[in-house]
């Protein structure tokens, strides 16, 4: 049985591929292939590019949820109460706004929270 | 609980609950006033939701109501003195500046030219 699983593996190990690594007595070309290696293919091309990140990221947070311009918050979105609140205090700051507390209670969805600040005169 | 008395029991948690979310809400106003820098901001606003979530599970209504009354008492005691009000809103430093004049009032346009009419 262990012969098998031992031959077995051999057989699916990689082999391992020798490559001959120039070694040269002079400087100058060893400090030439030590530039070619590390500027090769293989290290340079596994960084992205920081924008192409950024967007994919906010495509997948988008997508994520249900953002739609019905969506409740506790419903929908499957946020707590106290979020809810955190919410509402975050539309205030961004607006310029004052909502009293006790209409700020009833604002549990984006279509009562776009309403109550286009219905404003105050909003900036 | 009997069922005879869910309907009371319900209107008794919302009612605790909407006082809670207005604790939570005014606590918030008042931590931003205190903590003016974002980041201390950010800091302090996670520790009021931690003291927050941890009793979130609390089942007991005489409980849950001195626990509110507490929370009432620490947010007096922590109130700050000037708070940022949006200056239009009651309170801030424009409210009623400029009020709209009435309705039948305007201007005449006239000015220099009196006499000449």
């Amino acid at each position: 049985m262990a012969a098998v699983g031992s031959a077995l593996l051999k057989h699916l190990r990689l082999r391992v591929q020798v490559q001959a690594v120039p070694r040269n007595p002079s400087y100058a070309l060893s400090f030439s292939a030590i530039r070619r290696r590390f500027f090769s293919e293989d290290v340079r091309g596994s960084f992205l590019d920081k924008s192409e990140v950024a967007d994919r990221v906010i495509s997948v947070v988008k997508n994520f949820q249900k953002v739609t311009p019905n969506a409740n918050f506790q419903s929908d979105l499957g946020l707590d109460s106290l979020d809810t609140v955190e919410i509402v205090m975050a539309l205030e700051e961004e607006f310029g706004f004052e909502i009293p507390d006790n209409e700020a209670d009833k604002i549990n969805s984006i279509n009562l929270a776009v309403d109550f600040i286009a219905s404003h005169p105050q909003a900036k | 609980m009997s069922v005879a008395s869910t309907a009371a029991y319900a209107a008794r948690r919302a009612a605790q609950k909407e006082r809670v979310r207005i604790l939570y809400r005014r606590a918030l106003k008042d931590t931003l006033n205190w903590a003016v820098h974002r980041h201390l901001f950010y800091q302090d606003a996670s520790d009021l939701r931690e003291r927050f979530d941890g009793n979130k599970h609390v089942e007991d209504l005489d409980t849950i109501d001195k626990m509110i009354a507490d929370g009432e008492a620490s947010y007096n005691k922590w109130r700050h003195p000037d708070p940022y009000i949006v200056p239009w809103a009651p309170g801030g430093s424009k409210f009623t500046r400029n009020p709209t004049p009435p309705s039948g009032i305007e201007i005449v346009y006239n000015y220099g030219r009196e006499d000449n009419d």
